[in-house]
């Protein structure tokens, strides 16, 4: 539906900035205690989830400037495009990215296959009164995600108040509280993983194609762990799983050329995007200028560097940022946030006698295959610091997931 | 139909009716639903009317630099690092830099901002309100404050009402301010743009003579021939530049759509501010109700 009612206009943090997003409080505030009501949730989650709605009132404009994180900006003018006029903004819509399909005498349907347009098209179903600012989208993400939880909770785990903690993340709240893709990624990443475990691939299915178009390489990873579940039941037994792995590394020999060409290319566009000489000269800019050497000392011309690679740079990707790359206050947390998600992976597994099962060792190993791909582009930590996270913590979740399951067998076989 | 079973329709619409009378169907709503009008009324007639002012330019291309061949795979990418030059950059900095406030104010424009457009006040002696924050600031750190308005004034105006935004991974600026006197807007836009290109071209001329200068003192001294073809060369090159410098035409950026003014005054957004209003009072009274029902609980 368009609706002139939404117009972009910057209203920086003024006082019509917030009566508009108190409003969108408000109003999920309004709708968490009708859940309470209709027993959808305890009253641990009630209190939780209204501190973790206020959370997006407390960043943007207040804590730092949105321009922190300029991408917001665009979701929000799309947002507003889309549903003011119903059109992309002119940057996106030069693109034409669109995917059409003809259903003969039903018509046709369009699916946009920009990301931005994805993610803010399906954000702009949250059910909030006002899109008018840059935190609008935060917002909606937030709705989303308690849409998330209540599924979570009906579905998968028992333990409401357990759950409940997972939500508490430092580097959940932060990212569910901007307006970015990121939590749609989480999501369908999440349920992705869990119907898996659970052996509903159709809907499995259903969660991983949006990945294809929010975030190709989370797709990649997680199709991986599809085709190596589905086809080679790398999750029943270990020799099926050194077989898949050894398909995957002759399928990469074989693959070389076409491998590296992509690989690089995403090295050498993270390297220069992030390249900085000072005095303003910076991004592309500045890599076409004196990114020459750079470039030489980036590219990788064999799948074994691509592997040692990968292998020296897992422990800075599992790490970052490092003390000395502090430069905001988001980095300390981030810093421990990840040591304690490590640790807390591993206390899961071991807690719940889980290191020999082999659900947890294929899970495991696609994570580990994903953390060492991405480990090849880290050239800027805040952004890999995201994406290091929204890989992360869909795994963890299933991983919490399998040890309900593992812990559920062990009280069946007691009784 | 087990699943409506499950779901238990019955028990939650009972559930949801009574949510509504014990939380909704108050006195309270209705009160507060009265005060959040009377509250809205006093924001906007509270509120100055602002238009918006825009213009749409466009970074002009042939002042980005070529970048090197590097080949390989690394081809495809500097087919999108080419395009991309930090004329942006340049021009944004510019705009917010001290030396662009202080043209704009030899040109009077504080006149029009701090004085009213009464040109008959000298532009530095308009009188400076000072906040009891920057009287407390200058007592206990023992420094004067300024009695007049100064460019650092007009600065801080132009970099808290000027906004450029250029689309990620697109072409178009976008530069807008918020103003209650669209005349005044329009203007003060257009004058800041092409003052802040010109300082530019001038910056580059100035570059471009010392350079023309210093090969000229380069070439009286050299005897090798190929030398002297090399720095006449650069003579040539630098006097080309100056003369391609040397009009009207902007520098940095050219103007797709030049400053113009929405037609009506798009903040206060008066629909946006009563529905969030009412929707902020009745969630106040909903949340005074429910405490009230759920004290035990809460605590």
């Amino acid at each position: 539906m368009v609706n002139g009612y939404f117009r972009y206009i910057d209203y920086g943090g003024s006082l019509e900035y917030y009566i508009f997003e108190i409003a969108n409080y408000s109003f999920l505030v309004l709708l968490l205690c009708l859940c309470y009501k209709l027993r959808f949730i305890n009253i641990n989650s009630l209190i939780v989830w209204t501190g973790i709605f206020f959370v997006p009132l407390v960043l943007n404009y207040f804590i730092f400037s949105p321009s922190l994180f300029p991408d917001q900006f665009q979701y929000a003018l799309e947002v507003m495009s889309l549903k003011s006029k119903g059109i992309s903004i002119d940057a996106i819509a030069s693109q034409n990215a669109q995917f059409s399909l003809n259903l003969g005498y039903l018509g046709s349907i369009s699916i946009p296959t920009n990301p931005v347009t994805f993610s803010t098209t399906f954000l702009g179903f949250a059910p909030i009164p006002n899109f008018m600012t840059v935190t609008s989208l935060a917002f909606a993400n937030k709705f989303f995600l308690f849409v998330s939880f209540l599924g979570l909770k009906k579905f998968f785990f028992k333990d409401e108040n357990i759950l409940l903690l997972f939500f508490l993340i430092p580097s959940l709240l932060l990212y569910t509280s901007l307006a970015l893709r990121e939590t749609l990624i989480i999501i369908c990443s999440v349920f992705f993983l869990l119907n898996m475990l659970k052996n509903n691939y159709i809907i499995s299915l259903i969660f991983l194609l949006p990945l294809f178009v929010l975030k190709i390489q989370m797709f990649a990873f997680l199709a991986l762990y599809f085709v190596g579940r589905l086809v080679f039941r790398a999750n029943n037994s270990l020799y099926m799983l050194v077989f898949f792995l050894g398909f995957i590394l002759l399928a990469s020999i074989l693959l070389q050329d076409v491998i590296l060409q992509i690989i690089n290319y995403y090295r050498l566009g993270f390297a220069a995007e992030n390249m900085d000489l000072g005095d303003g000269i910076y991004g592309y800019y500045a890599f076409s200028l004196y990114g020459e050497e750079l470039a030489e000392s980036l590219e990788l011309t064999s799948i074994l560097e691509v592997v040692f690679a990968s292998i020296a740079g897992l422990p800075k990707l599992l790490l970052m940022p490092y003390p000395n790359t502090w430069s905001s206050i988001f980095y300390p947390i981030q810093f421990f946030e990840s040591i304690f998600l490590i640790l807390l992976y591993w206390s899961i597994s071991v807690r719940n006698n889980l290191l020999k099962n082999k659900e947890f060792i294929y899970l495991s190993v696609i994570l580990l295959l994903s953390c060492m791909l991405y480990s090849l582009l880290v050239f800027n930590v805040g952004t890999f610091v995201r994406y290091r996270f929204s890989l992360f913590f869909p795994f963890i979740i299933a991983l919490y997931y399998l040890a309900t399951l593992e812990r559920g067998n062990k009280t069946k076989l007691l009784k | 139909m087990s699943f409506l079973k499950k779901i238990e329709i019955k028990s939650k619409a009972l559930l949801l009716k009574e949510f509504f009378y014990d939380y909704f169907w108050k006195k309270s709503s209705l009160n507060l639903g009265l005060a959040s009008l009377i509250f809205s009324l006093a924001i906007i007639q509270f509120s100055t009317p602002q238009f918006y002012i825009s213009a749409t330019l466009r970074e002009n291309k042939s002042v980005g630099s070529s970048s090197p061949s590097l080949g390989g795979g690394s081809d495809n990418l500097f087919s999108i690092v080419s395009s991309e030059s930090n004329s942006f950059g340049e021009f944004r900095s510019n705009i917010y830099s001290y030396i662009i406030a202080q043209r704009m104010w030899e040109k009077g424009w504080a006149t029009e901002i701090y004085a009213g457009g009464d040109k008959s006040i000298d532009v530095n002696k308009i009188d400076k309100p000072q906040t009891l924050a920057d009287r407390l600031g200058s007592l206990l750190l023992g420094y004067e404050l300024y009695d007049f308005y100064s460019p650092h004034d007009l600065q801080d105006f132009i970099s808290s009402k000027v906004d450029l935004q250029k689309e990620i991974k697109g072409t178009n600026i976008t530069v807008s301010m918020l103003t209650s006197d669209q005349n005044f807007g329009i203007s003060f836009l257009n004058e800041l743009m092409l003052t802040a290109d010109k300082y530019a071209k001038e910056f580059l001329i100035l570059k471009s003579q010392a350079i023309i200068d210093a090969t000229y003192k380069q070439l009286s001294e050299s005897r090798n021939s190929a030398i002297t073809a090399s720095l006449a060369a650069t003579i040539n090159k630098e006097s080309l530049h100056i003369a391609t410098l040397t009009n009207d035409l902007p520098y940095h950026i050219y103007f797709i759509d030049p400053p113009y003014s929405s037609e009506y005054p798009v903040t206060p957004n008066t629909l946006a501010i009563f529905i969030s209003n009412f929707i902020i009072f009745i969630f106040l009274s909903v949340m005074y109700n429910f405490i009230r029902n759920h004290k035990e609980d809460l605590w």
